[in-house]
């Protein structure tokens, strides 16, 4: 093939994704950048200047994105531990299990098939203060609560939603991984006389912990991107309780207009979840140490963990659907 | 004027300082069937590439039927080409395999079955032309590969290993089937191949490949009995000829543990000067039948026979001349046993010497 | 082989699931049974075991379905999602899949910092630049027009990276005979590269649906105007909405999930296959 040709057939094909991947990601990602530095306006874009840093000291300084981010951390430090936790121990309850299998795989995974805003629509339902849940509570005479409508309260109460969402996604991803487990190595464990805690603790673990830590990142990446719940559910109220960091930029950049500021908040928040890929690649240059030496191979893995996980949803997702 | 012409031409990878074919130069006759022939990795199928237009040439001029052709897209050069592994379309049946190409170039439809028919037919392939690629035997596929390259008319075929995939009786067959099919057609054929035994039972003209350089043209005979040099000597015929190192005294022929070969006037003649030579034999031409014995009294040798490979039309026989494993071919009435003391000759006109250094034959 | 010990063991452990499960599903199985019933026959099986039972049949068994159905724009709705989904996946495979052919098999300049390239944009999160999206779709005027909606949503740098994975593993020679038969390029990569590549565009497909039919932040950000909506926004639009009985709105997040679950039902065996198959052949 004459290369003249081949770079013509390649721009012809890659033509078109190129156009609109310029348009859609790397002009809007670079855009986020300069407006970040920017008090641009949308309604009023002539009235633009360059502010230098000053959106950045502004954001930490606002109360509503402090508060924001204080929500949004309380999120994570809810769901992450519930949802992680309470994924791996089902996953090892299935797995011990010999009857109904596919049973409890299937009815876990139900809720992960049920979109945001149907799951938050239908939770608006439990949660409602007549609703089924306080119908329930007042059988074992708890006495109602007012769950989505209290300030005290609604955090707590979608964090639980949502882990009741998410958890069986990641329950499948552990059974498969407990499913991957050499048996030979609890059948030596059990000449060897250890105790159940120990074989959980000297055996699986061990065995799990690559599929741990990423499911501990995308879990908390997941949490740390909370946007439609609260919106639907709470609007982000009462009084701000279920404010979000992504729900300020949405806020802030298509409500109010105010393209700088949300811009300042979207890169603050692409960092974060950045750190987190970047933490969880760091892990896994950890376990294969002899590529991790020239810098090319770290950003090469980089893209490519982040390419693997995204892969292994797709996969996961389907599994056992 | 031939039919396919290439002149010196070269093929260097782009990072790669070696040569891939090195000032290639061939003249093929229209109708003429040309085998590439030599181990992997010896050119032969970046040459068959080039001449299709899927490599570049980096020097030297290719031409096709009088036109310069090195700039032309493959698809305009009048070719056919089957591939190795086929590259049938898989999601298509046999006949619209065979037809893509016709449809493709706008052929009027009658004339399209007309001639999807006529290969179907020639390649007996009727009961099949509604399967899909992943339902037929390799040898149908083949087939199928072979029906979508003569539907178009094409004025050279070009075939890569087409039967390097099918298993050994299948490969026989299909042969036989490729050879009979261009007795019809008559189309210009390069067919490359690493068996030399394909290359000799089907080809009109060898050329005989080795690291990117030709090492000799000719007829399957000339390659067989008068080679250029140990290469092509070693490469065709099976079992592989035997080499000797052996040094020139007095007329006589020494082997390395000093065994001695009386060689006869022409010989000397044509190693007059020489002390050291590689002389090469065919197995077929170390005779024990008392015949030859009688013939040529004054070199008999003895062989300890080591092994014995029984192939059923003949034996072939292991043993050790000048401390060198040596097999020769014997007929199979020629019976006898691992632990025999056997004499035999050298069939004397048979006898190969090459220079030790450049290892090119003596003429 | 279980002996009788384990097998107790294993009764008692499997008894005790079911009724984690149960607990679990409570809202699922809740959603279901009230779906049908009346906003009173709700409220008065509240506090009952038959909160969690269907009615009794009767004429009016279906009554909050067909209401859903016939008295709001539901079914508009549905049949919005269905053609942009529709829109997106054949945009989709054709745009993603053209550029993961080029980064697969066409030797093109900086084909490989694209690869990287393209890797890379997988971890952008889309929260980062959806407000410049919003911002484009508002100023060239195509808020509330399905183009508004559909275009920032067809280039898909996962969807390129799968397709590559695919493509780079079809042999070369295939191309090759094509060529000789005369056919271009365009013309390979639609009828010979994706149909030999059917599973990856069935899982992109599959995918590029399941997006588009459970997105929310983007079609409530173009769409405001009543006919547009997505089923998802509709169905927030339709709950908001005084007439809407809850009876109704259980209805309606009952058939939103039904399309979800017949195709991680009907698809998710040849998905699996198509990604395992793909997956892991990183060159």
């Amino acid at each position: 093939m004459k290369k003249k040709t081949q770079t013509l057939m390649g721009m012809a094909f890659f033509g078109p994704a190129l156009v609109l991947l310029s348009v859609f990601l790397f002009l809007p990602m670079i855009l986020t950048l300069i407006f970040s530095f920017t008090d641009f306006f949308a309604l009023n874009p002539s009235l633009t200047h360059f502010t230098g840093l000053d959106n950045y000291f502004e954001v930490f300084a606002d109360p509503d994105f402090r508060l924001a981010f204080l929500n949004t951390v309380k999120f994570v430090l809810l769901i992450v531990p519930l949802q992680c936790g309470g994924a791996l121990g089902l996953a090892m309850l299935i797995n011990k299990v010999a009857y109904c299998k596919k049973y409890f795989k299937v009815a876990f995974f139900i809720p992960v098939v049920m979109s945001l805003a149907v799951v938050s629509n239908l939770w608006i339902q439990i949660y409602s203060p007549e609703g089924i849940l306080n119908a329930i509570l007042g059988f074992f005479h708890i006495p109602a609560q007012p769950f989505i409508h209290s300030a005290s309260q609604a955090l707590p109460s979608i964090a639980l939603m949502s882990v009741w969402q998410g958890m069986g996604y990641q329950m499948i991803i552990f059974l498969g991984a407990l499913q991957g487990i050499n048996p030979a190595l609890y059948e030596a464990a059990e000449l060897d006389h250890v105790t159940p805690w120990q074989k959980f603790r000297d055996i699986t673990l061990p065995e799990i912990k690559p599929i741990c830590i990423f499911v501990l990142i995308t879990v908390t990446i997941g949490a740390f991107r909370m946007l439609v719940q609260p919106m639907i559910m709470t609007g982000g109220g009462p009084s701000m309780s279920t404010y979000t960091v992504v729900y300020d930029i949405y806020q802030t950049g298509t409500v109010n207009w105010e393209i700088g500021l949300a811009s300042t908040m979207a890169i603050i928040f692409a960092f974060f979840v950045m750190i987190l890929t970047a933490i969880q690649n760091k892990v896994s240059a950890d376990q294969d140490e002899e590529s991790s030496k020239n810098k090319k191979a770290f950003w090469k893995r980089f893209a490519r963990t982040a390419a693997a996980d995204q892969e292994a949803d797709y996969v996961e997702q389907t599994t056992e659907a | 004027m031939a039919f396919i012409e290439l002149k010196n031409i070269c093929k260097q990878y782009k990072g790669n300082p070696k040569n891939s074919v090195t000032d290639f130069s061939l003249d093929i006759d229209e109708g003429e069937f040309i085998a590439f022939v030599g181990p992997s990795g010896c050119g032969k199928s970046t040459t068959l590439r080039m001449i299709a237009g899927f490599e570049d040439i980096t020097s030297g001029e290719l031409y096709i039927d009088g036109r310069k052709v090195n700039e032309v897209k493959p698809a305009d050069r009048s070719i056919a080409m089957v591939f190795q592994n086929y590259a049938l379309y898989p999601h298509m049946s046999v006949e619209k395999n065979i037809s893509y190409g016709l449809k493709n170039m706008k052929v009027p439809a009658d004339q399209i079955k007309e001639k999807t028919d006529w290969a179907i037919r020639i390649l007996g392939l009727e009961e099949y032309r509604k399967r899909k690629p992943k339902n037929l035997s390799g040898g149908q596929r083949q087939r199928v590969a072979l029906g979508r390259a003569i539907v178009k008319d094409s004025k050279v075929f070009l075939m890569d290993e087409p039967l390097s995939n099918l298993d050994a009786k299948l490969r026989v067959s299909m042969r036989n089937e490729i050879s009979q099919l261009h007795k019809k057609l008559k189309n210009t054929t390069i067919y490359v191949t690493h068996d030399q035994v394909e290359a000799m039972t089907m080809a009109d003209r060898i050329v005989l490949m080795k690291d990117g350089i030709v090492q000799q043209v000719g007829k399957p005979m000339e390659l067989y009995e008068h080679p250029d040099n140990i290469f092509v000597a070693g490469f065709i015929g099976s079992p592989q000829m035997n080499f000797f190192h052996c040094k020139v005294q007095d007329g006589q022929l020494v082997f390395p543990d000093g065994a001695k070969y009386q060689l006869t006037n022409e010989q000397n003649h044509k190693l007059a000067g020489r002390s050291e030579v590689v002389m090469g034999i065919r197995g077929e031409d170390i005779k024990f039948s008392d015949l030859y014995i009688q013939q040529h009294p004054e070199n008999i040798m003895d062989a300890l026979i080591t092994n014995i490979e029984v192939m059923g039309n003949e034996n072939n026989l292991y043993f050790e001349i000048g401390g060198q494993q040596t097999v020769a071919r014997v007929d199979k009435y020629e019976v006898c046993q691992e632990g025999d003391t056997r004499q035999f000759v050298f069939n004397p006109d048979k006898m190969h010497f090459f220079d030790s250094k450049t290892e090119r034959t003596i003429r | 082989m279980l002996n009788k010990q384990q097998k107790r063991k294993q009764i008692v452990l499997t008894a005790l699931m079911i009724a984690v499960s149960l607990l679990f599903l409570f809202p699922v199985i809740w959603l279901i049974a009230n779906s049908f019933k009346s906003d009173a026959q709700i409220t008065a099986d509240m506090n009952s075991l038959s909160a969690f039972l269907p009615p009794a049949l009767s004429e009016n068994f279906f009554k909050n379905y067909t209401d859903v159905l016939f008295g709001t724009k539901f079914a508009r709705y549905v049949g919005n999602t269905l053609l942009y989904a529709f829109i997106v996946i054949v945009l989709g495979i054709i745009v993603n899949g053209l550029a993961g052919y080029a980064l697969a098999k066409i030797k093109f300049p900086g084909r490989e910092k694209w690869m990287m390239i393209i890797m890379l944009l997988m971890i952008v999160p889309m929260e980062t630049i959806i407000t410049i999206h919003f911002l484009f779709i508002a100023k060239v005027g195509l808020l509330n027009t399905v183009v508004g909606y559909v275009l920032p949503g067809i280039v898909n740098p996962f969807n390129i990276y799968l397709f590559r994975q695919t493509f780079i593993s079809l042999p070369d020679d295939v191309w090759e005979a094509a060529q000789l038969d005369h056919c271009s390029p365009m013309r390979y990569f639609f009828t010979m590269v994706l149909p030999m590549a059917k599973s990856v565009v069935a899982t992109v497909a599959v995918f590029t649906f399941l997006g588009v039919w459970n997105d929310y932040l983007w079609p409530s950000l173009v769409f405001t105007s009543g006919d547009l909506l997505t089923a998802q926004i509709g169905l927030n639009a339709i709950t908001a909405n005084d007439n809407t009985t809850t009876g109704m709105t259980l209805a309606v997040i009952t058939m939103v999930t039904i399309p979800v679950i017949l195709i991680y039902s009907f698809f998710s065996k040849q998905i699996v296959e198509g990604v395992m198959t793909t997956g892991g052949k990183e060159g």
